[in-house]
């Protein structure tokens, strides 16, 4: 099963903003701004991202409304797969995490009362592990695209028709113990920044763009952090 | 000299606040009429992030600037002028949740606007949230989720409190990614608050002070 480290990440201050609800223009202080900046730098030297990746792909043996065969008796449940994927040759399982070392120093800032800093450094980290999802994307197209298969663009347990207790089913398809990603009994995910996804694959796949996802997402009216445009 | 407080806590100038605090400590100034300037100031911030021309990170950076003047302030207080808390605040992310970013900025807007909070940290069983409402007399508790995962552990949580026989001496606040006023009715919560702000107006209004 694939493991990737090593990942290279540059982490850009828009992206950092948009995550402290500071996208799409908000006039932003020059004191948040290079607050942001210092953080970057930090985070730079003091190594805290450890970014890595696991995935694996499976063939899709059979699919009905509520779910995905996969090959070697696997399955992948809900109705939100095969409404979308209806023509996956194969799935791919994606893990991605930055490891825990940034988030101890978010928990270090709030109980130090420096609550700014943690959480900007937060932010910074909910960016870089949203900005692996790309760059695992990437890799796995380029491996699939001699069989001139495309990849679709990822969905996530947790989205409507996609339940969140197929978090275990996903953390058992990929080789998560490798990359130190496990889930606590309640499902939730640890390190805490870290996402799992899949992706389909097949001669022609769907793809969409973030604002679109927001756009369709029911928490679009309140959410300080839904991309537009 | 007082509207100049006010206003450059209102614009979030953390230097020049705090050198007016200064000057106004060493010309003798009363204490307690600075820190209603703060207040007031404050008053300003909630009202400009209410109308979207603050965001959340202008909030916090307003309550990091209150609690340097209360700080510089604090010491010139008397017994008498001394500012009591406005009230006790249990909080804490509940049980099988561990996201603390969330809950961290509310407990510290609570805090800096004058809230003794007792931050019980994340993923606290129901029980302990019994026990500290117990042992402080707190008349708030709020209870922060992340996932969907934790609407259950949130009503459970109400359960326990009722349970305990002290559900009419406390208001419950929920909050947190997905949390809505629907989830508030599930869990049997009076108040849901979208942000932090919201959490330090809801305290506000049931301690009577806002
Ligand atoms: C950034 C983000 C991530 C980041 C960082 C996560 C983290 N917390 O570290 C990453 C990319 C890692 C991530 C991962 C996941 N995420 Co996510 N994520 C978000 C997002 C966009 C913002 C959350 C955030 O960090 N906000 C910043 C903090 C500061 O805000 P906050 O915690 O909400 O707190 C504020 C308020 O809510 C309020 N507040 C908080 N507590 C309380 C309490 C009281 C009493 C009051 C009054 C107020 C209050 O005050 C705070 C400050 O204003 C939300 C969507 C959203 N709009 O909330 C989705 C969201 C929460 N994620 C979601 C999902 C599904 C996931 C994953 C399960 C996806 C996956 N399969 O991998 C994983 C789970 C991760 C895990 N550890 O288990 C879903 C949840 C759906 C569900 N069914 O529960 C959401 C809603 C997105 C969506 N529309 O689908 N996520
Ligand atoms: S609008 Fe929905 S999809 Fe977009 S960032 Fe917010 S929670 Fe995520």
């Amino acid at each position: 099963m694939p493991v990737i480290r090593d990942i290279p990440l540059s982490l850009k201050t828009r992206e950092v903003l948009r995550r402290q609800g500071l996208g799409g223009g908000a006039k932003v202080r020059p004191e948040i701004k290079s607050l942001i900046r210092e953080l970057l730098a930090s985070v730079k030297k003091a190594r805290l991202l450890e970014p890595a990746v696991a995935y694996e792909c499976y063939t899709v043996s059979s699919m009905n409304g509520s779910q995905i065969s996969l090959e070697g008796d696997k399955a992948i449940h809900g109705p939100l797969i095969p409404a979308i994927f209806p023509e996956a040759k194969k799935l791919a399982i994606i893990l991605c995490t930055i490891g825990p070392r940034l988030e101890k120093q978010v928990t270090d800032y709030s109980k130090s009362g420096e609550t700014m800093r943690g959480m900007i450094l937060d932010g910074i980290g909910s960016t870089a592990v949203d900005m692996l999802v790309p760059e695992a994307l990437r890799l796995i197209a380029s491996e699939v695209s001699s069989r001139d298969y495309e990849t679709s663009s990822p969905v996530n347990p947790g989205m409507p028709g996609f339940p969140l207790t197929e978090q275990w089913n996903l953390l058992g398809l990929v080789n998560a113990d490798e990359i130190g990603v496990s889930l606590t009994a309640s499902g939730v995910l640890v390190p805490r920044k870290s996402t799992s996804m899949v992706i389909g694959i097949g001669p022609k796949m769907t793809r969409w763009t973030e604002a679109e996802v927001c756009a369709r997402c029911s928490l679009r009216e309140t959410c300080h952090y839904k991309v537009t445009g | 000299m007082a509207k100049d407080l006010v206003n450059t806590l209102a614009d979030l100038k953390e230097q020049e606040a705090i050198e007016i605090v200064k000057d106004r400590l060493s010309a003798g100034d009363d204490p307690f009429k600075i820190m209603e300037d703060a207040r007031k100031g404050m008053e300003i911030v909630g009202k400009r992030f209410s109308e979207s021309e603050y965001f959340i990170p202008d909030l916090v950076y307003s309550g990091e600037i209150l609690r340097v003047v209360t700080e510089l302030v604090k010491p010139k207080l008397t017994k008498t002028t001394e500012s009591k808390k406005l009230g006790k605040v249990v909080f804490g992310t509940v049980a099988g949740d561990i996201h603390d970013i969330g809950k961290d900025i509310v407990v510290f807007m609570l805090d800096v606007n004058g809230f003794e909070v007792h931050d019980l940290g994340v993923d606290i069983p129901a029980q302990k949230f019994v026990e500290k409402i117990k042992e402080t007399g707190a008349p708030i508790v709020g209870l922060s989720g992340f996932l969907t995962l934790a609407f259950d552990s949130m009503k459970e949580t109400v359960e326990a409190i009722k349970a305990a026989g002290l559900r009419d001496k406390v208001k419950v606040m929920i909050g947190g990614g997905q949390m809505s006023d629907e989830i508030k009715n599930y869990t049997g919560a009076d108040a849901y608050g979208k942000d932090a702000m919201a959490g330090v107006s809801l305290a506000k209004k049931w301690t009577g002070v806002g």
